[in-house]
């Protein structure tokens, strides 16, 4: 008998298969990668990815922040590893154990997010993803060119109506409940980093006044840990 | 290898539970509208109506008892039969609480003092009932609350009915890659063979067009009507046809015209019965479970079904038992079903174990 043993990344099904040959795959949700965690580099994992954003993963290290944030659901999902439960025993019918628990790691960046708080592995899964969509804004740096620099929509977007920058076109004000409010953030500490924790100085790029940019820092929790976090590295007094 | 007819439609086993006027009805109609053959399935906790009135310390009392309870525990019960440990017992007080008590934001007032009430869907006294049958005997926690979170869906599950698992999910998925990629799969008739609370029918009868049908079957009567109750909860009284019968006796109607066909039957091996987890081996109905001497009864006569129901390039899936199921599946296929089928896939679970076996009809 004829058994093809391969390990693969599947972006998603692969429908096209040879007649009559058994392909072993370790990767049955579309959503999801599933790692026997020592046989799969990421350069494997690449190579699987759809050439859209294979491109953005390779180039420089930095480059590629808003690359992961751009992505959908599926295509992020992609790059993780997913770990739920314990792999004790032989699962399926034999077992009743609620251990909905997900945990993502993401390949590229190593960064990992969980949740647990669902009965439903399907809506833990949902919430890991969110979070891991925060963490890495909050983690993901990208270089910026103060000289030239002009604030993304993402980041216009989140900024108070009052911004003298922010035209009528970039809809209602975003805010940190909402899931888009992580590119803007991701965007936001990008120029805070680049102005090395300088709060007045931010503000002067962004249209605001230097208090109304510290409100908007203090209005999510881990925006404002990750801006004081800098600013201590830096011997600066933090935002309260 | 010629196919014989009369191996596939007779019904492949007898159980001795299944009585004979349910053998001589060809299908059970799907509404709850025919009281005298359907029994009545019972409401899940989080669905009854909130009439009882209890005292927030009176509540506190009964959480106290509950985690003392839990905690005694300890790890007893993972040592005897790879069972639950304290804190996921707490985490189902906490679940069960959600479910019984009306108005949630009660648990974020701190300390649940007072002599303030809070509406119940369950009497104080009888949560005291249902926490004792969860510890002391084992009993499922999703048949005390008598509901699962499956995927996206809540359902309805109770004595007689298999609690769906987790694993089983990613069928649900692998249908709906075929069909995002197949218009004609995607209108076609589906069937959930021992669908048991419906779940895989119901998740797949929300990914078809509107054409797209499923046929969901059943021997035992619980699992039909409970079934039957998931599917007018989701509305799909129309996308799904519940059918009561062995295997595929009841779709007689239906060879060669299925598009697909998906089943998570039972493929537990006899002698693993006595030593599963007493929320399973006890409570668990072991018709849903027991799956011959290698566990690969239902799943080789499946195999055989499949080959004769399903259209030119129909898909398949089924849910094994594991590794050497699914190879032994593959083999089976490949050697005694050759020409039937093709490009077989294995596919992994969550925890890595190779649970899955697709593929399609030539
Ligand atoms: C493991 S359970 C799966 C239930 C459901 N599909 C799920 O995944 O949660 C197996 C189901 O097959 C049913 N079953 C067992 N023998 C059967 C037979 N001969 N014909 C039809 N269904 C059968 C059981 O009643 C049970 O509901």
């Amino acid at each position: 008998m004829s058994m093809a043993h391969r390990t693969l990344f599947k972006p998603t099904f692969l429908l096209t298969l040879t007649h009559n040959k058994t392909f072993i795959s370790h990767n049955p949700f579309r959503h999801s990668i599933i790692l026997p965690s020592t046989t799969i580099t990421l350069n494997t994992h690449l190579r699987w990815c759809s050439s859209n954003y294979t491109t953005t993963i390779d180039d420089g290290s930095t480059a590629k922040a808003k690359g992961y944030l751009g992505l959908t659901d599926e295509e992020l999902m992609r790059q993780c590893e997913l770990g739920t439960f314990k792999t004790s025993g032989p699962g399926g019918q034999h077992r009743n154990k609620r251990e909905s628990a997900v945990r993502l790691k993401h390949l590229p960046t190593g960064i990992i997010a969980q949740a647990s708080e669902d009965r439903s592995q399907h809506k833990n899964r949902a919430s890991a993803l969110n979070r891991l969509r925060s963490l890495i804004a909050l983690k993901v740096r990208k270089p910026v060119d103060l000289d030239s620099y002009s604030p993304p929509l993402e980041l216009l977007q989140i900024l108070p109506p009052k911004s003298s920058i922010r035209g009528s076109d970039c809809g209602p004000q975003i805010g940190p409940n909402n899931p888009k409010f992580a590119l803007g953030m991701q965007a936001l500490l990008d120029l805070i980093f680049a102005a090395e924790g300088s709060v007045s100085e931010v503000a002067k790029y962004l249209g605001l006044s230097t208090g109304a940019l510290s409100r908007l820092i203090l209005s999510d929790d881990s925006l404002r840990m990750e801006v004081n976090n800098l600013r201590a590295s830096k011997g600066m007094k933090p935002l309260k | 290898m010629k196919l014989s007819l009369s191996s596939v439609y007779r019904p492949y086993r007898f159980p001795t539970l299944i009585n004979s006027s349910a053998l001589g009805r060809p299908f059970c109609s799907p509404a709850l509208s025919s009281p005298s053959t359907i029994l009545k399935p019972q409401v899940p906790l989080f669905l009854r109506p909130p009439i009882n009135s209890t005292k927030l310390c009176d509540l506190k009392k009964w959480h106290d008892w509950a985690k003392g309870v839990a905690t005694s525990i300890g790890s007893a019960f993972v040592h005897s039969d790879n069972g639950p440990d304290s804190s996921l017992l707490c985490r189902e007080i906490k679940w069960l609480m959600e479910d019984a008590v009306e108005d949630h934001s009660v648990f974020s007032h701190v300390g649940l003092e007072g002599d303030e009430c809070v509406k119940m869907r369950v009497d104080i006294e009888e949560l005291y009932c249902l926490w004792k049958q969860r510890v002391q005997e084992r009993r499922p926690f999703q048949y005390i609350v008598g509901c699962e979170h499956w995927r996206d869906l809540v359902l309805s599950v109770q004595e007689g009915v298999l609690i769906p698992r987790p694993e089983t999910e990613l069928i649900v998925d692998f249908v709906c890659d075929v069909v995002s990629k197949n218009e004609d799969l995607k209108r076609g008739v589906w069937a959930d063979l021992g669908t048991g609370s419906g779940a895989l029918a119901i998740g797949i009868g929300r990914v078809l067009e509107s054409e797209g049908r499923v046929i969901a079957t059943d021997l035992s009567h619980v699992a039909v009507s409970v079934a039957a109750y998931n599917v007018k909860r989701y509305c799909l009284q129309d996308k799904i046809e519940l059918r009561e019968g062995s295997w595929f006796e009841p779709l007689r109607d239906m060879e060669g015209k299925l598009a697909g066909l998906v089943s998570n039957p039972p493929y537990i091996p006899s002698k693993d019965i006595s030593g599963l987890q007493a929320e399973v081996g006890r409570h668990e109905p072991r018709v849903a479970l027991d799956g011959g001497i290698d566990g690969m009864d239902a799943l080789l006569h499946l195999c055989d079904g499949a080959a004769l129901m399903l259209k030119p390039g129909g898909f398949f899936a089924f849910e094994t038992n594991g590794e050497q199921q699914c190879r032994a599946l593959v083999d089976y296929m490949e050697n005694n079903r050759s020409g039937s089928f093709c490009n077989f896939e294995i596919l992994a679970d969550f925890a890595g174990i190779q649970r899955f076996v697709i593929g399609f009809h030539q």
